[in-house]
């Protein structure tokens, strides 16, 4: 019952700090979050992607992750830099059902949260949820290593369940890929990311 | 217990849970226990006002409805009852999300156990963590708006046990005469209280 509590709760808090508040408690629990999961280390991509597919990194936390292995980034010199890694299910999907079939409907608090994080920060929340994800994966990269190289993750797409997707244009030129995959994956999942090595150089368009 | 907190609601993502989880510890830092006892009782009461209100004509429908989910009573837990007025939740709605706490973030937070002191001190309540906090006043409030056969619901909580097997149950004061109103005798509340996770009593005032 906490998840569908928690729909009261950011009711609540946009009315004593505002959208902008909730935002920024949203993304220090995401931080808070990803640095008490700690570091961990892998000795390259394979062994990475072995173990995202097992659930044993700090994003399964989230739930099932894809790393979709035929869409690797590739830097100037060609050599794989990272791979996009991608959810059939965004993890607050079932609290939306659950607090339809409970409460009656979702509350408007959590649009105007989203509202606000697409207007000042990124616009690509579908769902209050997506600023505490967004910031939590972004910190959980800098504590993961590949090959020595600790990561950097750029969410690039998300689906809501009422089929509107928001695709990161600002996070796609830098990785230098298609609207029109992206466009293709979201079909399939609900929420797309990449992990990438910090400060690698890529291939400019 | 991988699969279901709730044989009738779809499942939450932990992953939400925890997320709530932190939330709450944040806020713990900023408001103290007392403020954070404030708040997961103003959380409960919201909720409960936020879904519908019922009525029944007789004790029987009522009971029929709670042990098939239509209750808002029985919306989030897996609620039997074992005589017309003593209810028995068999697991606790929040041990998906606790258990997947442990695994992935680490040992619960201490606030948890100081807020449910505090609560228990100020309510004489039963919680064992915060999470009882919203239980118990999720229930009470929700009772409230709940009327069978013209008189509002009262509930009472006898006993809980948090998923490692800590137990606590009301005060020897009190015990008697809830057992009495529950149609428990001593030995019985024994045998609920190893085999699930909550035991109270729901009684038409």
């Amino acid at each position: 019952m906490l998840d569908v509590a928690l729909v009261s709760l950011i009711e609540d808090l946009i009315d004593k700090a505002g959208a902008d508040g909730v935002i920024e408690f949203w993304q220090r629990v995401g931080e808070n979050l990803a640095n008490r999961i700690g570091k961990e280390a892998y000795m390259g991509w394979t062994s990475f992607n072995v173990a995202v597919r097992e659930g044993r990194t700090a994003y399964s936390i989230e739930g099932d992750v894809t790393p979709l292995t035929d869409m690797a980034i590739a830097d100037v010199d060609g050599d794989v830099v990272g791979y996009i890694y991608a959810m059939k299910q965004c993890c607050y999907f079932p609290t939306a059902m659950r607090v339809r079939y409970t409460v009656g409907r979702l509350s408007g608090a959590d649009l105007a949260v989203a509202r606000e994080y697409n207007e000042n920060f990124h616009n690509i929340a579908w769902c209050n949820f997506c600023v505490f994800h967004e910031r939590f994966r972004e910190e959980v990269a800098m504590n993961i290593a590949v090959a020595g190289n600790p990561l950097e993750c750029l969410l690039l797409a998300t689906r809501g369940f009422d089929g509107e997707t928001r695709i990161s244009s600002k996070n796609l030129a830098k990785i230098n890929i298609n609207h029109e995959h992206i466009r293709a994956l979201l079909r399939n999942y609900e929420c797309v990311y990449a992990l990438l090595m910090r400060g690698a150089r890529l291939k400019e368009e | 217990m991988d699969s279901m907190e709730h044989g009738r609601v779809i499942d939450s993502n932990p992953f939400v849970d925890i997320a709530t989880h932190l939330f709450l510890e944040d806020l713990a830092s900023k408001v103290g226990v007392a403020g954070l006892n404030n708040y997961l009782i103003s959380l409960a009461n919201n909720l409960a006002a936020s879904m519908p209100e019922e009525e029944y004509e007789t004790w029987d429908e009522f009971l029929d409805a709670l042990k098939n989910g239509h209750s808002i009573l029985s919306s989030f837990e897996d609620v039997h009852a074992v005589t017309k007025h003593c209810v028995v939740t068999r697991r606790s709605p929040f041990e998906r999300g606790w258990r997947e706490y442990a695994k992935r973030v680490g040992a619960f937070s201490k606030v948890h156990r100081e807020v449910a002191e505090y609560y228990n001190a100020k309510a004489k309540s039963t919680a064992v963590n915060s999470l009882h906090i919203i239980l118990h006043t999720f229930r009470s409030a929700a009772s409230k708006r709940i009327q069978v056969g013209g008189k509002p619901l009262r509930y009472e909580q006898i006993g809980t046990v948090w998923v490692d097997g800590e137990r606590n149950v009301v005060g020897d004061d009190r015990l008697p005469g809830m057992m009495k109103r529950a149609g428990i005798s001593k030995t019985r509340l024994g045998m609920l209280l190893r085999n699930n996770a909550d035991v109270w009593v729901l009684t038409a005032e």
